[in-house]
């Protein structure tokens, strides 16, 4: 009895969060693999580093630090979400970085002919992010007001929570195709990517990262965040298809 | 009426074994609770199957499991009268009447409601929500709703358990005089000896489960005797009172009878334990009840301990209960004369 | 309090959802409960462990086996839509989803009013001269009728509230098959968004609180029509 009760002690004290040495990171669902492996490996270098990643979409993961949650490491998909931070002073923007970048696609299973935005009106079902949360939906409604098509495609259009939800959709068959990322359309294995969405109707997409407030002053943060800006981040990034300029 | 059973039911550890061959336009099924009657009930009506055997009426097949037959309850046209009247309590007491009405074939509709109506003095409920009615009500609507189905039989499973005495004897007419009306025989199911007396002709008597014995309501009553609380019950139809000295005088065919609890005028039914009434082998010279009968013995019967004396007063028959010592004391035997003395309280008025 | 355009599509999807939900489940409720209550056969229990099955079963699991039958590969989905009747990322999904995840609560309801049926009753019905299906219709019908109220009250509050096995299998599709719950939670991913959201909750706060009131109208207004 004794030894139990011990043995559960030990335990509730070694599961106690907040390691020294464990990092928080909060990153947009679409730099989910990249993280992983660069988190991997530098974890292989430094083994006293650990890593506690939230992947999702860039707006709930601004909402969540905004309501208090211990992030260390906030990587976004889109400027505004990280500006929606810079402004409650919840990051440090005076060190924020442009860590990557990609270009918005349409990809599918359809057998239809798709080849451009006015394509689309042809299709039943279009997935994009909720446009309220996720860049990618937000790039893409943009680019439906630009190409002057958003009216026509109410209804059709199912939301995903995220990036890589809309993938999913668009890899099972039950919608025609989803805007992603050339860099998650790459990584879809029955979803072909039909065309890229013309540059001139949507913002660059841009990465912004910056370390929280809470995290400026740790060492193990600011080193993982050096680490990111480093020549091995840079190599895995372009490997999975991100543009670094 | 003839019904044929020869049918067998288990249920749980219970097993119920029936055979029996029954005529009559007014049967009586006598007993216990829990001897099986329900479950008969049940297996006649096509409510129940039974595990084998078959059930016929009046020759016509209601189930055999040999020849495979099993005609489902609304094709049997027995209709039942449950101890709580059970009327549809989302119908009205119209359409109540009219359910079985409704769904009897239009040759078969012997019965016309307003006739029913008129005899079983249900005008009145007629206005008055199903929820309004007292209990003898409700059983009187019950009656009148089975019997409009114009039944071949009518089941009365325990009608009248569940009224109190007051009731029970008001309602006893009119099962009878429904059933003599319209000449729809019925199966009168229940624990009470004085129920069959007034209710059936012959009984079939259920023990645990099988059929003990078939017999009249007398004999039943006869044997009983000795368990009974009271006895024998004797059941007189009195009228036509005269009033005297606070006490009624009822003639009893040459007699006459005084009693306490009588009615201004009228007719009543009395019952009398044969336990409250004194046998004299001589005239008593001065007595204090008010009744004395001279009488003759016209037959002795045995019943445990006691002896059950028939007697005969100016042709009016009557059963008194003495120990059998009693008995050997006053040497009584067929044909004595014997004095009967009745005190005017043990008439208890019925009805 | 403010609604958008989507917003009030969004109640109305939702109201429609959950109206047609109730009606398709109530006759294949009814049918089912009268068996159960009602009828012996073997595998009865099997019957009952499957009809309760979603009530134990967290929706989104629900949702996923439900778009697993109905899928484009799916057993049902593929005959489904070689005749070209689309299901998932429809309104019909939706109706589907709500109409599976209240079924127990109908049933468990209707179920508990044709109990309380005496069964004497329907011995008379049956004395009387009414088939079974006839006692049915006549009888057990108009008197479990309290349980098919409070059955539908409870299947149609729950489908107003489903989102689990919708977002699965009828995706959140603004003005298609965006219900309440789906479009909160679509505001609430958002944090510059969340106060919109509250006026969305205070709607459905609304729609709940006069579906619980019919509710108990209704249940009182039957309770006079009960068993002697």
């Amino acid at each position: 009895m004794r030894k139990t009760l011990l043995l559960l002690f030990a335990l509730l004290t070694i599961s106690m969060p907040a390691m020294a040495g464990e990092l928080s990171l909060s990153v947009a669902a679409s730099l989910k693999e990249v993280i992983n492996e660069l988190s991997a490996s530098y974890t292989k270098k430094n083994p006293g580093s650990t890593f506690v990643k939230n992947f999702g979409p860039s707006g709930t993961l601004a909402g969540q630090i905004e309501n208090g949650a211990p992030v260390d490491l906030f990587i976004a998909a889109n400027n505004q979400w990280m500006d929606y931070l810079k402004e409650k002073k919840l990051v440090d923007g005076a060190n924020a970085k442009m860590l990557a970048y990609n270009s918005l696609v349409f990809a599918g299973t359809t057998t239809k002919k798709v080849a451009s935005m006015n394509d689309l009106l042809k299709l039943d079902k279009i997935a994009i992010g909720s446009p309220k949360s996720v860049p990618a939906g937000e790039y893409a409604m943009t680019s439906f007001k630009n190409a002057g098509i958003d009216n026509q495609l109410a209804g059709k259009l199912v939301m995903a929570k995220d990036v890589r939800e809309c993938l999913m959709y668009a890899e099972l068959g039950e919608v025609d195709g989803g805007f992603v990322y050339r860099t998650d359309a790459l990584l879809a294995q029955k979803a072909k990517l039909l065309f890229v969405v013309p540059q001139k109707l949507y913002p660059r997409v841009t990465y912004p990262m910056a370390l929280t407030v809470k995290a400026a002053q740790n060492k193990e943060a600011k080193a993982f965040y050096l680490f990111l800006q480093g020549a091995e981040a840079k190599s895995v990034l372009r490997k999975y298809g991100f543009v670094l300029k | 009426m003839n019904l044929r059973i020869d049918a067998e039911k288990k249920q749980g550890s219970f097993l119920l074994q029936v055979n029996a061959d029954v005529s009559g336009e007014r049967i009586g099924i006598f007993g216990r609770s829990g001897s099986g009657k329900s479950t008969l009930v049940h297996l006649i009506s096509g409510l129940l199957e039974p595990d084998r055997g078959e059930i016929y009426l009046n020759d016509e097949c209601l189930f055999s499991s040999a020849k495979c037959v099993n005609l489902s309850p609304e094709r049997r046209r027995i209709a039942i009268v449950f101890q709580q009247a059970m009327l549809f309590p989302h119908l009205s007491v119209k359409a109540n009447l009219l359910y079985g009405y409704r769904r009897c074939r239009a040759e078969n509709r012997n019965i016309k409601p307003e006739t029913l109506i008129t005899i079983l003095k249900l005008q009145p409920l007629m206005q008055r929500g199903v929820h309004n009615l007292s209990g003898g009500e409700k059983q009187r609507v019950a009656l009148g709703r089975a019997v409009l189905a114009n039944p071949r039989l009518l089941l009365m499973d325990e009608p009248l358990s569940a009224l109190d005495d007051t009731l029970r004897f008001q309602i006893i007419p009119y099962l009878k005089s429904v059933s003599e009306e319209f000449g729809i025989p019925y199966l009168f199911i229940s624990h009470s000896i004085l129920e069959m007396q007034l209710m059936a002709e012959r009984i079939v008597v259920i023990k645990n489960g099988s059929l003990a014995e078939t017999t009249t309501p007398d004999q039943l009553a006869r044997t009983s005797m000795a368990q009974s609380p009271k006895g024998y019950l004797n059941l007189l139809h009195l009228a036509d009172p005269v009033q005297n000295n606070g006490l009624y005088a009822y003639p009893w065919g040459h007699n006459t009878l005084l009693i306490s609890d009588g009615e201004a005028k009228g007719k009543s039914l009395f019952e009398l334990s044969s336990r409250d009434i004194i046998l004299f082998k001589q005239h008593p010279e001065a007595i204090s009840a008010r009744n004395l009968l001279e009488c003759t013995v016209t037959e002795l019967f045995r019943s445990d301990v006691r002896v059950g004396v028939v007697l005969s007063a100016n042709g009016e028959k009557f059963v008194a209960e003495i120990v059998r010592s009693a008995a050997e004391d006053l040497n009584i035997t067929t044909g004595s004369t014997l004095f009967a003395a009745i005190k005017a309280s043990s008439f208890r008025k019925l009805g | 309090m403010t609604l958008t355009p989507e917003d009030i599509a969004a109640i109305w999807l939702s109201l429609k959802v959950a109206l047609t939900a109730t009606a398709l489940a109530l006759p294949f409720g009814f049918a089912i409960a009268w068996l159960i209550v009602f009828r012996r056969f073997r595998g009865k229990v099997v019957l009952e462990v499957l009809i309760n099955l979603p009530l134990t079963l967290p929706p989104v699991v629900i949702g996923f086996f439900l778009l697993l039958l109905l899928g484009k590969n799916g057993w049902i989905g593929k005959l489904l839509d070689a005749s070209g009747i689309p299901i998932i990322f429809t309104w019909k999904a939706a109706v589907i989803a709500s109409a599976t995840v209240g079924f127990p609560l109908l049933v468990r309801s209707i179920r508990l009013g044709m109990e309380s049926i005496d069964q004497q009753l329907i011995e008379a019905s049956r004395s009387l001269g009414a088939a079974w299906y006839d006692t049915l219709a006549t009888i057990i019908l108009p008197l479990s009728l309290r349980g098919i109220m409070a059955g539908s009250s409870l299947m149609f509050a729950r489908s107003l509230g489903e989102f689990g096995a919708t977002i699965i299998v009828a995706g959140n599709i603004p003005g298609i098959t965006q219900t309440i719950p789906l479009a909160i939670y679509d505001y609430a991913s958002s944090p510059s968004s969340v106060t919109m959201a509250l006026s969305l909750c205070m709607v459905s706060v609304i729609i709940s609180v006069v579906v619980l009131i019919v509710h108990e109208l209704l249940g009182k207004k039957l309770h006079r029509r009960s068993a002697l």
